[in-house]
């Protein structure tokens, strides 16, 4: 009896609070409200699920309808149209100078196309501003030999979130390390990064975007000169970092076969008939047609 | 010291020390973005302006500001939309701006004794507009580097992933270039049109080769700066030569010597790090496999 009791009580004292936080949280306007409750959801799947649920319309993270764009007279990517989905995991394929590169910098906004529309989402599932991390294929200041120890290297990924000026925190070196851990460089930490072989420098890289933290990873071949097995690691370091923590990766690859396993999505881009490139989007061996929610 | 009871003296170290230790910060970032001939090049094109400024009876020095500052957004302009070509824009510019600048001064015989001092810098020639706009320029570059010195990081490094992570490159940079302009003009009659680069160039090249980190790589170049204008000053006055050749002549040495001190180093450390070496090499370096348990803990990475 008297524990029913007093787990009716209980039950009475959560409906309150809930009562109290629904009416805080519309005082506060509707908008917090929504990302209150998709930041609460565990996993990307759910807060996807979650997402639509409260009516947060912005599923999409890329769009790109029907883009066109060349570097000198001619057009080397045509009909381009792309959509790329909150929580996904996504290669972009294709045989050389099929214009990968181009593709993801203009889903960037480095490189504005001749006409069609390039949309990148504003903000990331959690309301707050988009975080980009962009590894690109080659970095000139590498070869230069900039002047920067690799976890100070890694540490300016964290820049990217608050203030120029803010107080690195405890946390923030916190983040590097995990990162230089997650792709085994953190004993090369107090090295120059002019000193690492070229395998090295595309891992720090990594290491410098996941301590950026961000909604969406575009990588730009980055297993390029990596053995089997950093290959393998690093694509369930991706996996994970799609499924857990409910980013998204976008990354051009050579190696699908090895891939796939991993994948959500492949979009491929083949030769038209008269000589430009197009874009196929296909579906990995997952057997989801549309991109997986 | 007898030197510092002069009070040109007294305001030459003074000016001087100012641009060394802004230049210098300046030189590593010019270095990094493959501009180092930028400075060489502003400081040419400003000299016209000075020269019309004279022809015109106008303050010499704001006119030399302002092409200045025109020049840097020409070449901000001109590097972005020729990003391969930039030696090249850069060249032609600099010998539009130092021919017309002597075809200027040619019109005027009475402004060639100043205009030596232009180009070979002179101690005499900081007055006290100079000292003021050098104040002034050291102040803003100051500001510039310690507010931005994270954006500046980013997008020294690579411009493309500093756009994407968010940054307002466009601005950075054309910000950057307006500071070159201003600090290279206020660097002018200390060490002259031709050796201005060498107070931006030479700092930053030796910190750059020698400095463990970024942040290293700035205060290298900001001592040697100030270590060879100092002594080049002194130099100068003690052996009555012109002040900016000696400065340039202290630079490039304390450059061959640090060059040839870190080669030695390296040599030394070969031979003590040898066994040290092998074994860090062998280490795992490897993105460990999060599946596989052992080979995650084994370089290091928490449990799971």
């Amino acid at each position: 009896m008297r524990t029913a009791e007093s787990a009716f009580v209980r039950l009475f004292i959560k409906c309150k609070i809930y009562e109290y936080m629904e009416r805080i949280l519309d005082g506060l306007g509707g908008r917090l409200r929504k990302s209150a409750i998709v930041t609460g959801a565990h996993t990307v799947r759910s807060r996807l699920r979650m997402m639509r649920k409260v009516g947060v319309k912005q599923v999409q993270l890329a769009t790109m309808r029907e883009v066109m764009f060349g570097y000198a007279d001619v057009p080397c990517l045509e009909d381009v149209t792309v959509d790329i989905r909150f929580g996904e995991f996504v290669a972009v394929t294709g045989p050389n100078g099929a214009a990968k590169t181009t593709l993801l910098k203009l889903m960037l906004g480095l490189l504005k196309p001749w006409s069609g529309e390039v949309r990148l989402a504003a903000k990331g599932t959690d309301g707050r501003k988009l975080v980009v991390g962009y590894v690109p294929q080659q970095i000139a200041a590498f070869n230069s030999g900039f002047p920067s120890k690799v976890l100070e290297f890694v540490l300016s990924g964290r820049f990217a979130q608050g203030s120029w000026l803010r107080r690195l925190r405890a946390e923030d070196r916190e983040q590097a390390e995990r990162a230089l851990r997650q792709v085994g460089m953190w004993e090369w930490r107090n090295r120059r990064i002019g000193e690492l072989s070229g395998g090295q420098k595309q891992r720090i890289c990594i290491a410098r975007v996941l301590a950026m933290e961000p909604d969406l990873l575009v990588l730009d071949e980055p297993t390029t000169g990596m053995d089997r097995d950093s290959r393998l690691g690093f694509y369930e370091l991706m996996s994970r970092q799609v499924r857990e923590h409910g980013r998204t990766v976008v990354m051009v690859t050579h190696g699908l076969a090895e891939a796939a396993p991993y994948l959500d999505r492949v979009i491929e881009l083949r030769r038209k008939e008269d000589g430009g490139w197009k874009c196929c989007t296909t579906t990995s061996c997952k057997g989801h047609f549309s991109p997986a929610l | 010291m007898e030197m510092l009871h002069y009070d040109f003296m007294q305001r030459a170290f003074f000016a001087g020390a100012l641009i060394a230790l802004i230049a210098s910060v300046l030189g590593v970032y010019l270095l990094l973005r493959r501009q180092a001939l930028m400075a060489d090049m502003l400081s040419h094109v400003s000299l016209a302006g000075i020269a019309a400024g004279a022809l015109l009876h106008w303050n010499p020095t704001a006119t030399g500001f302002a092409v200045a500052l025109a020049g840097s957004v020409a070449v901000e302009w001109v590097r972005r939309t020729y990003k391969t070509y930039s030696e090249i824009s850069i060249a032609i510019i600099m010998i539009g701006g130092l021919s017309s600048a002597a075809i200027l001064m040619s019109r005027s015989n009475a402004l060639n004794k100043s205009f030596s001092s232009y180009l070979f810098g002179s101690v005499v020639a900081v007055n006290r507009t100079e000292l003021i706009l050098m104040a002034a320029a050291a102040a803003v570059g100051a500001v510039f580097f310690l507010l931005l010195r994270r954006p500046l990081y980013q997008v020294t490094f690579d411009e493309d992933t500093a756009k994407t992570a968010g940054l307002p490159v466009k601005w950075l940079s054309m910000g950057f270039s307006v500071l070159t302009g201003m600090i290279v003009l206020a660097a002018m009659p200390i060490v002259g049109v031709l050796l201005v680069s060498s107070l931006i160039v030479l700092p930053a090249s030796l910190a750059i080769r020698i400095a463990p980190s970024f942040a290293a790589a700035v205060w290298i170049a900001m001592t040697v700066a100030l270590g060879g204008v100092f002594t080049g000053l002194t130099a100068s006055y003690a052996f009555s030569m012109p002040p900016g050749a000696s400065i340039a002549m202290t630079l490039l040495l304390i450059l061959l010597a640090g060059i040839g001190a870190q080669k030695g180093f390296v040599k030394l450390g070969k031979r003590i790090h040898r066994t040290r070496d092998r074994s860090e090499k062998e280490s795992p370096a490897r993105i460990p496999r999060l599946s596989n348990k052992y080979s995650y803990m084994q370089s290091g990475g928490e449990e799971k």
